[in-house]
């Protein structure tokens, strides 16, 4: 083998080694985690400030943010739902206007009872699960 | 596949020639061993910017949570302990091949004109270099890094007049603190390699227009 094979070889190794070294850098940026979710309940309102009808909106703090979620009272019915937009996930708000839930982003709408009634969400409002516990509501958060 | 892929982008870009210039340049035949340390220094360079901006995505820099991403990096993350020492190893290489570049440089009397801004750049990038490491040093945030600091900033009080000043400016306060950490991250991960690439790239360019020079 020339000197000048050699060098070439050496060049072309060192390339395939940096390559290699890119690909290997992929399992120490991927981070696992997450397959642990479970339902955290967190203390929101007084059993006595729930809506006697209609809805009401509360915010809570869970692991240093806030989260908002919407207490409905419908007949007599009572249900939470998450205000994130099945759509794109922006944060809905309740039009007591029109009795709609509206979508900031790109106009998704829904009814009191979280149905869609315009827009592209194609799933309605997510409902989150409750309980009334010692005189105080608590709202289940998936994290 | 490869062989097209290196055609397609040469008639894109030219790559073939820039590539070929590059490292098939005429050199003087009694060139050695010793005149690889300046290239071995960029290459550590290099490893460290490339390991660097890796740790730069798990490390938190921020007088709280400084130390524990360095635990998590070190446990959770796969080959995160890997990533930190090759950084650590690749600093250390890098100064002693500097080091050792400069005495090469010295004994060959290559710093004499026309080559003395050269040397002068080379000097320059030689004290980032070892600003480099003295920030870098901080930044786990533990009790050996934290107390070379402490030692380290108030050498800068003997500065006749001025020692105050400099000491605040560089800890950011009175005291080595969370401020400081913030101030020495900056100083390590954005000013010194900005500083350090444009100082290679006119040390480079210089070489490219005075060639090597003639030796002993």
């Amino acid at each position: 083998m020339q000197r000048r094979d050699f060098l070439s070889w050496l060049l072309k190794s060192a390339y395939a080694v940096l390559g290699l070294g890119c690909v290997a850098t992929l399992p120490y940026l991927y981070r696992g985690g997450n397959e642990d979710i479970k339902t955290f309940f967190v203390k929101t309102v007084d059993e006595d400030d729930l809506p006697r009808r209609g809805v009401k909106e509360v915010e809570f703090p869970f692991r240093g943010l806030t989260h908002k979620a919407f207490i409905v009272r419908k007949n007599t019915d009572l249900f939470v739902l998450s205000p994130i937009c099945s759509h794109l996930g922006c944060s809905v708000n309740w039009n007591f206007v029109n009795n709609e839930f509206d979508c900031p982003c790109h106009g998704g709408r829904y009814d009191m009872s979280g149905h869609v009634i315009g827009g592209p969400p194609p799933k309605p409002l997510t409902r989150l699960p409750y309980v009334i516990k010692d005189g105080f509501f608590y709202i289940g958060i998936r994290a | 596949m490869i062989r097209r892929i290196i055609n397609l982008l040469d008639r894109w870009f030219g790559t073939k020639e820039a590539h070929r210039n590059f490292l098939a340049r005429a050199l003087p035949g009694k060139i050695g061993v010793s005149y690889c340390l300046g290239g071995m220094a960029f290459t550590a360079f290099l490893v460290s910017v490339l390991t660097g901006l890796l740790l730069s995505i798990y490390y938190v820099p921020s007088g709280t949570e400084a130390y524990p991403s360095i635990v998590t990096l070190h446990n959770e993350v796969w080959f995160g302990w890997g990533i930190r020492s090759i950084h650590k190893w690749s600093a250390n290489f890098l100064i002693i091949f500097v080091a050792l570049h400069a005495v090469r440089v010295f004994l060959h009397k290559a710093y004499r004109p026309p080559r003395e801004l050269n040397w002068m750049a080379g000097a320059l990038g030689f004290v980032l270099i070892m600003a480099s490491g003295f920030t870098g040093y901080l930044l786990p945030w533990d009790q050996k890094a934290y107390w070379a600091t402490v030692v380290g900033t108030s050498m800068a009080k003997t500065v006749p007049g001025a020692g105050g000043l400099l000491v605040r400016l560089l800890r950011g306060g009175p005291e080595v603190a969370g401020a400081t950490l913030v101030r020495f991250y900056s100083m390590h991960v954005l000013w010194i390699p900005f500083g350090l690439m444009l100082i290679f790239w006119t040390h480079f360019h210089m070489v490219k227009r005075q060639g090597i020079s003639g030796g002993l």
